[in-house]
């Protein structure tokens, strides 16, 4: 893979810029799309954006019977090919991160994307708690 | 590659590749109902029918499906002339008749200038259009728990002999992919209901939320070995979860730096 991104929580200030960014890039019919990020509190004051973490051997990728996702070898990301996806939800359930997401707005299943290769949360991301970067 | 021209203009795309997946590529929009990317294309709805023709075939032209129509070097392909139209509003037409209940079919119809069907309407209009795009899909999962059953007028989708299909797992593929949405189905009090089944769905042991059914967490596990202790909690608990496991960590990294 020639890109990681990275989360390090500990530089989290939980200002959700990420998740308003997230949800302003994938839109649809002029209305944000749901966010696929989300910082969440686990302490007072102490946050971790939980996003997918694009899984080596990911579980949604082996649980789709339908081959609609699919890494993408140039940014990395898992890709979810909307004209395979039925819907069926399997992957929403088997994700172990829970990060294969119903959008119930629109009715269908999303996944981070990496926004194709410049992920507007780490863009957005004032404290560089979210980095994406080359690294070969 | 090939060479072909679609609407007058040059294009190329791999030798095989369905006409329809090229045309689209263009930009061109021809109506399909049965068309899935899922599923191996089956040419039943009649909608994505286009005009081919070749140089040497002297004016000679016919039409095909373009869902089912592999590309071929030298085609001369046409989507939209008057006849093709008038073929497609007759089936229109049909189809309306047959699905008083598709808010899809009626709308395409209105796009073709139909408001009502010239046909008499199917009293009890089971608004299916026998696309097999449901029994396709279930056959690509693996099940193929419902197929057609009976002949000629009385066909119908269902499980085998038109009893409840014993091999389904309640996942839902066909109902999503049904393009008239005629496949009823519900989820209610942690128990999902479709072709005449009941199925348990799984309730996360934190919130209790249901995403899919017992079942298909089964299946799942079976033949694509997801662990089975994946499917204990929804994902919103998941992501809390992971949210707690690594603020833990980052605590712990503190404590030691400091
Ligand atoms: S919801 Fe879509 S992407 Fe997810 S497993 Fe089902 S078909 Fe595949
Ligand atoms: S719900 Fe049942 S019949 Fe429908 S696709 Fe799934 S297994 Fe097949
Ligand atoms: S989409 Fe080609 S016949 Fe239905």
């Amino acid at each position: 893979m020639m890109f990681r991104y990275t989360v390090n929580p500990a530089l989290c200030t939980g200002c959700r810029t990420c998740e308003l960014a997230c949800a302003f890039t994938h839109t649809q019919e002029q209305k944000p799309g749901r966010s696929r990020i989300y910082p969440i509190a686990y302490g007072p004051d102490r946050f971790v954006p939980v996003t997918c973490l694009q899984c080596d051997d990911a579980a949604c990728v082996k649980s789709c019977l339908f081959d609609a996702l699919k890494r993408n070898e140039t940014t990395g990301a898992i890709e979810l090919d909307k004209d395979r996806c039925v819907n069926c939800r399997a992957c929403v359930a088997a994700c172990p991160f829970g990060c294969a997401l119903i959008d119930d707005v629109h009715d269908e299943v999303v996944k981070c994307d990496l926004c194709g290769g410049s992920p507007a949360c780490a863009r957005f991301c004032p404290t560089k708690a979210l980095v994406y970067k080359r690294i070969a | 590659m090939v060479q072909m021209t679609i609407n007058g203009k040059v294009v190329k795309a791999t030798e095989g590749e369905m006409l329809l997946a090229v045309i689209r590529r263009q930009g061109i929009d021809v109506p399909a109902l049965c068309d899935h990317a899922a599923v191996e294309p089956c040419g039943s709805c009649r909608m994505c029918l286009v005009e081919i023709t070749r140089e040497d075939w002297n004016g000679w032209k016919k039409y095909v499906t373009s869902c089912l129509y592999p590309s071929e070097d030298g085609l001369i392909v046409t989507t939209h002339t008057p006849e093709l139209q008038e073929i497609r509003r007759n089936i229109l037409d049909l189809y309306m008749a047959r699905c008083p209940g598709s808010e899809l079919i009626q709308k395409m119809g209105e796009e073709y200038g139909l408001t009502r069907t010239s046909f008499k309407t199917i009293p009890e209009g089971d608004n299916c259009i026998m696309c097999y795009a449901c029994t396709r899909i279930c056959e690509v999962l693996g099940r193929s728990a419902i197929s057609a059953v009976r002949r000629g007028h009385a066909k119908v989708i269902s499980g085998p002999f038109g009893d409840p299909p014993p091999d389904c797992i309640g996942c839902l593929s066909c109902a999503h992919i049904c393009p008239t949405d005629v496949i009823e189905w519900h989820d209610q009090d942690g128990v999902r209901g479709i072709w005449g089944r009941t199925f348990d769905l799984i309730a996360c042991q934190q919130c209790g939320k249901t995403i899919i059914t017992r079942d298909f967490a089964e299946y799942l596990k079976e033949k694509r070995q997801i662990p089975a202790d994946y499917f204990d909690i929804c994902d919103d608990c998941k992501r809390v979860e992971l949210a707690r496991k690594m603020g833990g960590l980052v605590d712990q990294a503190k404590e030691v730096a400091s």
